[in-house]
This record gives C-alpha cells, sequence and structure tokens, in this order.
C-alpha cells in the first residue's frame, strides 16, 4: 500500500475515487438486473457514451478556464442538420471530407463564442446562453422547417454506427466509442505535457497570475472555446450517424448532460483542476446509471428523479472517499517529508 | 280559422322548421371562391415536418379559394411553445386577422387568449390537438382515438400472425394526451376483441419524443424482453428511432417496429424490413381541410352547429358533429388511416416530393429551400 502511495499523486486521487464508484455502481445493478453483464449491455454503455464524451472533453478545457459553454447542444444539433443535408445533396463526400465539414463548422461556430468571451469580456455564461438560442434559430431557419431524413444520407453513414473494428469476447470496438477513446487519449496527452494545457491550468488557477505570468490569456480562452466547438462539430457528426433522423429539435438539452458529466468527473466548476479522463469517467458513470434505470424498468415519473438521487449520491460517496484517500495521502507527503527533515537534520 | 291567420301560422311553422330541415338533408354548403381573408395557420411548434405538411395543404386550398388575403404561417419554438401561441394568437388579434387555426400546445391554458380572439370578432378553429369547447368554433380531428387504437392492432396482428407474440410500446412523454388516450384505446381493443388474444402487451416505456432517449429505450425493451418481436410507437419521433436502432443492432428480421409514422422517413426502413407497416393520417389534408372549414366559418357561409353539411373541394363532403370525447363541442372527423407498407411506400414518398415541387412554384420565400429539398430528393 505504501508504495501504491508513491506512485500515485494527489491529483489522480480523483480518478481513482470515481473509478471505485463506477465499480460500486455496476456491481449494485449487476445484482439488481439479471443478464447484466453480458457483451450487449457493454456496447449499449459505450456507444450512449461516445457522443457525450467527445463533447465533454471539449467542455473540460473550456471549464478549466473558469469559463462554460452553454451552446454544445445547439453547435451539435446545427452541424448535424447542415451535415446531413450536404451528404444528401452530394452523396459522393467521403468520411474524412464530412468529418472535416462538421469539425469546421462547429470550430467557426465555438470562435464566435471565444471572440466575443476573450475580447469582448463578456461573461461565457452570458455569451454561451446568447449563441444557444441563435445557433437554435440559425438550425430553424436554415431548416426551413424540413428535416433531414434517413433514406437522404448516403450508405456510408447509415451502416457506420453498426460496423465493427475489432471484437474480442463479443465486445465490439465500434467506430464511435473509438472516436470517442480516440479524442479523450490525445487531450489528455495535450492537458498534462504541452504548454498549451498547462496554460489553461493556470489559467483557471488564478488568472491575475497567469496574466502576471505573460500568458496570453485570451488567446487562451479563445483557443479553448473554438476546440469545443470543433468537438461538439464533431459530435454533430457522430449525432447524424446514430440517428440518421434530424429534425430541428436534434441534440436539445444537451449542455446540461455533458455539464453534469463534466462536474461529477471531478472538473472544478470555478477551473484550474480536473482532467479530460475525469470528464470521460463521469460520462461512464452518468450513461451507465441512465441506461442501468432504463432496463430496471421503472415508472417513468420516477426515472429523471432516480437519476438525479444516483448522481448525487455517486458524487457525496465521491467526495468521502477523496477525502478519506487524501488523509492517507497526506499522511506518506508527511512522513515522506519528515524523513527528509530526518537526513537534513543529520 | 281564417285563411290569413292560417297562412301566417303555416309561415311561422316552416320558418321555425325549415332551416333546420335544410341543415340536415340540404345540399352540402359550397365555399364561394376570391373573398379577402387574412388568416393564420398556427402549429404546435416550428421545425416539425408534419406541421410543414399541413401548411402545405393550407397553402393548396388558399390558392384554390383564390382569397386574395394573406395566408401567415406562424409557430413558437419547441422550449416556448405555450407562451409562445398566446403571443402569436394576441398579436394577431391587434393585426385584426379574420381567423385563426390553430393546433393548441395547451387544452386550458391558451383558453383565455383564444376567447378573447372570438370576442375581437375572429373564427377560431383548432385542428390536430384542440382547446376546451368555449374557446373554439370547432376542432378538426385527424381520427377518432378509438380508431388509432384499432389500427394499432391490426398492424400487430398483420405483423405477429396468428400464433402472436410478446410486443411494447414506446411512447412519447407520460403525459401526452393523445398517445395516452391511443395507447387506452389499443389496450381495450386488445381487452375486448378475441381475434388480438395471442398479442401480449409487456411494457409501456416513453422516449419523451428525443431521438436519442427512444433509441435507447428501444434498445432497452429488446434487453428486458428476450422473447420480444414488435415495438409500437405511436409516435413520429420514436418510430424512427426504434427503426434505425435495430438497423444498427441488425435485428430487422428479428424485431419489427411499427406505430405512427411519416412515410417520407420511414421509407428506407419499410423497404429494409425493419419498419414492415405503419400508419398515419395525411398532415397535408389535416392541413386543407382545416382552411376550407375556417374559409367557410369566416365568410359566414356556415355556421358552426350540429349537423351541417358542406363540401371541402377535393376532399369531398363533411359534417359537422358532436364531439363524442368532449362534451358540448364540436368536431369534424377527417380520418381515415393510411397504412404503409412496402407496397404502397414508394408512391406515397413520391406524392410528397411532388408536392414540394409544386409548392415552390407559388411561393417565393420558400422558393430557395424548396429547391434544397428538390435537390436531395433528386440525389
Amino acid at each position: 500500500m505504501r508504495r501504491v502511495r508513491y506512485f500515485i499523486r494527489v491529483q489522480q486521487l480523483r480518478e481513482i475515487s470515481l473509478l471505485l464508484i463506477l465499480a460500486a455502481v455496476i456491481y449494485f445493478f449487476g445484482r439488481e438486473i439479471e443478464d447484466y453483464y453480458t457483451a450487449r449491455m457493454y456496447n449499449r454503455i459505450a456507444t450512449q457514451v461516445a457522443l457525450i464524451a467527445v463533447i465533454a472533453v471539449g467542455q473540460t478545457l473550456v471549464v478549466l478556464t473558469r469559463n462554460i459553454d452553454l451552446s454544445v447542444g445547439s453547435i451539435v444539433g446545427f452541424t448535424a442538420f447542415y451535415l446531413g443535408d450536404q451528404l444528401s445533396k452530394n452523396p459522393n463526400i467521403d468520411l474524412e471530407t464530412a468529418v472535416a465539414i462538421a469539425v469546421g463548422v462547429g470550430a467557426t461556430m465555438g470562435l464566435v463564442n471565444g471572440l466575443i468571451v476573450a475580447y469582448g469580456r463578456v461573461p461565457s455564461i452570458v455569451v454561451t446562453l446568447g449563441t444557444l438560442a441563435i445557433y437554435r434559430g440559425l438550425l430553424v431557419e436554415y431548416s426551413g422547417s424540413q428535416s433531414i431524413q434517413f433514406r437522404q444520407l448516403p450508405d456510408w453513414i447509415k451502416t457506420l454506427p453498426s460496423e465493427v473494428l475489432y471484437e474480442n469476447f463479443g465486445l465490439d470496438l465500434r467506430p464511435l466509442p473509438a472516436i470517442a477513446i480516440g479524442v479523450m487519449l490525445v487531450f489528455q496527452v495535450v492537458l498534462l505535457y504541452t504548454i498549451f494545457g498547462r496554460r489553461l491550468y493556470a489559467i483557471g488557477s488564478s488568472p491575475e497570475a497567469a496574466e502576471l505570468a505573460g500568458i496570453p490569456s485570451r488567446r487562451m480562452i479563445m483557443l479553448a472555446f473554438v476546440i469545443s466547438g470543433a468537438l461538439s462539430g464533431l459530435g454533430g457528426f457522430m449525432y447524424l450517424a446514430r440517428i440518421g433522423t434530424i429534425t430541428t429539435d436534434a441534440a436539445r438539452g444537451l449542455e446540461l448532460q455533458v455539464v453534469a458529466a463534466v462536474v461529477v468527473g471531478g472538473v472544478n466548476i470555478f477551473g484550474g483542476s480536473g482532467t479530460v479522463f475525469g470528464a470521460f469517467i463521469g460520462v461512464i458513470l452518468i450513461s451507465t446509471i441512465e441506461l442501468s434505470l432504463i432496463r430496471m424498468q421503472i415508472n417513468e415519473f420516477w426515472k429523471d428523479a432516480l437519476l438525479g438521487a444516483f448522481i448525487m449520491v455517486a458524487v457525496l460517496i465521491d467526495t468521502f472517499i477523496m477525502g478519506w484517500l487524501r488523509a492517507l495521502w497526506s499522511r506518506t507527503e508527511l512522513r515522506r517529508a519528515s524523513s527528509v527533515q530526518k537526513v537534513q537534520s543529520i | 280559422m281564417n285563411k290569413l291567420r292560417f297562412l301566417i301560422l303555416v309561415t311561422v311553422i316552416l320558418a321555425v322548421i325549415l332551416p333546420g330541415v335544410s341543415a340536415q338533408d340540404g345540399d352540402p354548403i359550397v365555399a364561394e371562391p376570391g373573398q379577402e381573408l387574412n388568416m393564420v395557420l398556427l402549429p404546435k411548434t416550428l421545425g416539425n415536418a408534419v406541421f410543414d405538411q399541413a401548411h402545405e395543404g393550407a397553402m393548396e386550398a388558399h390558392e384554390e379559394l383564390e382569397n386574395p388575403g394573406e395566408l401567415i404561417f406562424n409557430a413558437p419554438t419547441p422550449d416556448n411553445a405555450i407562451p409562445g401561441q398566446i403571443e402569436i394568437i394576441e398579436s394577431a388579434i391587434t393585426q385584426e386577422v379574420d381567423a385563426i387555426m390553430i393546433s393548441a400546445n395547451d387544452y386550458e391554458q391558451l383558453l383565455p387568449s383564444t376567447q378573447s380572439a372570438m370576442e375581437a370578432g375572429i373564427t377560431v378553429v383548432t385542428w390536430d390537438s384542440p382547446v376546451a369547447p368555449e374557446g373554439e368554433a370547432l376542432f378538426i380531428a385527424q381520427v377518432d382515438f378509438d380508431e388509432t387504437g384499432q389500427v394499432m392492432a391490426d398492424m400487430a396482428l398483420s405483423i405477429l400472425g396468428e400464433e402472436g407474440g410478446e410486443f411494447a410500446i414506446l411512447s412519447a412523454t407520460p403525459d401526452a394526451s393523445n398517445q395516452n388516450a391511443w395507447i387506452e384505446a389499443l389496450q381495450t381493443v386488445l381487452e375486448e376483441d378475441d381475434t388480438y388474444e395471442a398479442l401480449e402487451l409487456v411494457d409501456i416505456v416513453y422516449g419523451n419524443d428525443d431521438p436519442d432517449d427512444s433509441y435507447n429505450e428501444a434498445l432497452g425493451l429488446i434487453d428486458s424482453y428476450p422473447d420480444l418481436q414488435l415495438i409500437m410507437a405511436p409516435t413520429t419521433v420514436g418510430i424512427a428511432a426504434a427503426a434505425k436502432a435495430m438497423f444498427d443492432e441488425g435485428l430487422c428480421s428479428e424485431i419489427a417496429v411499427s406505430g405512427l409514422g411519416l412515410p417520407a422517413e420511414m421509407q428506407e426502413f419499410t423497404e429494409l424490413g425493419c419498419a414492415p407497416q405503419f400508419a398515419l393520417w395525411s398532415f397535408t389534408d389535416l392541413g386543407y381541410l382545416t382552411y376550407y372549414v375556417t374559409y367557410l366559418l369566416a365568410t359566414g357561409a356556415m355556421e358552426a352547429e350540429e349537423g351541417v353539411t358542406f363540401e371541402a373541394g377535393r376532399m369531398g363532403t363533411y359534417t359537422i358533429e358532436a364531439d363524442p370525447t368532449r362534451e358540448d363541442a364540436l368536431r369534424v372527423l377527417m380520418g381515415p388511416f393510411s397504412v404503409y407498407t412496402e407496397e404502397n411506400i414508394d408512391e406515397w414518398a413520391m406524392d410528397e416530393e411532388e408536392m414540394d415541387e409544386e409548392e415552390g412554384e407559388g411561393d417565393e420565400e420558400g422558393e430557395m429551400e424548396e429547391e434544397a429539398t428538390e435537390e436531395s430528393d433528386a440525389g
């Protein structure tokens, strides 16, 4: 145990605590639901996690800088519709181009958010609440109250969600979850090891100090919003592939799910701490609870309340475990420090 | 009794009886084209394909009746549904329009505003979803709620066959009044008619008319009930999401999806066998009929009274009747259902496309979008 404590840093405790909770949740539902530990259930959760996870990664970057991006649901909806419309007009568009279009449109919308927040000095909650409505309005206008129909889409996107890239013991790795895992890994590395990533933490920890240290805060914040928009655009592509029929109502309310997952995943809403990996586990935790509740056949009127209660209990236990682990670790630190002192005194 | 007094008596009696007689048995009332009316078509929300089709139907009637006035199409966004409708009604009153055709988001809450519209002399007709009777002239009902249950039971039987099997319902929200009435009607049919004895309704779940939720609920159903053979979704959002879920899981040959769906959205799923049968009424026709009734009422050619018979252009003759589902209310029942299968889905989807093209010619504002649709349809 002591060895373990030397290898794991205090900052990583959050993820460990979340993983413990996730294991407990899965154990609980495994006892309540027959045939719970099946490849099928895993595949369900994996597909459900994929879309929210990709957007949650972008949201994490924004939240780290003490900002919030509430327009993600509308960006997902708009890009899904726009891309669907383009694909139905030009069926020759291939996968790469489609993703590029989606990411490009999303990034542009994120840029607008970022410019106003960073250079206009308007609180991000106000800006993105505004663009939440504006982007949705754009979608309604652009759509002319038509919908994108499944039959209009090219074949490759119709079958994309059900393709299997790799299979083991009936556990499929499908393209959408693969995208999500890829995005998560890339940004985990970016946050931990690049200058850009470390600067985001610095800005969120203390904006004044970051400013004094010469960090180009505005540009960094703008960039975080652009990335959030771009990943939401990618999410729009995934939404189109998964749902197939897109109306102007697409992905409405998604922002709340994303923000909830990010916060449950241990990203501090006041900026400066949290990781992409944590947010990813947050998404898995919420999706697991959500899909398991569907399996439990609970009265519809109680389902949302129960989901909320489960999340709250999870967060409470998480706080408890965190406190306990922190205490353990700080004792280790103390011992380490005192042994260093001893050495020095000798 | 002298002749004069006798004559007066006869005249009075005739005068009292005759209008009733003529309304009961006389020729149906026919609209006189070319009268100027400004009318508002107010569906539940923007961005729903079915309401756009209702708009197309209303525009068709608008042109047919050569109304030199305006047909205004306006609706709130989904997150502002009820207050949005109230606002639009209030502004229609200030603009002094002649008629409002509304698919109401709420049975009670819109009442004050539709009543003040009626006090201002505006003809208020509801369609698709009514308000309480005191706030409307009458209601254009798409289909009989009981018929919806019957049609769903018939489709389930024809998909599952004589030996029957397990099926589940994927509805909209738990408090959606339309869906609940239809499900209740379906349950009544299943209970009372021995023909459907082999059909076993195992569960009712709710996808909240959200594609993502509906998709997950559909998958939850097949995980919870290994012997499930059919998912019945009496909502256009639910049926499309459920069909996509079965398609993604490669389960179309094992589990069928049925219910109420839009031909254009369901065409491919029907051809692939994921949704072998589904039903819907034509929203285009509903819009057309609503416009005709409203035109007749607003021009004063017809009174909203029980038993009045009128002609609604290409759709033929209809009669105003007492609404059996609501007290002191009048309705015009459109009906019947169209059931779509692999055999006829093609022509229906084609019909809709043609309609799009026709509209493109008449409506300059819509031309850009119509072009987009034409292109996309060609592709």
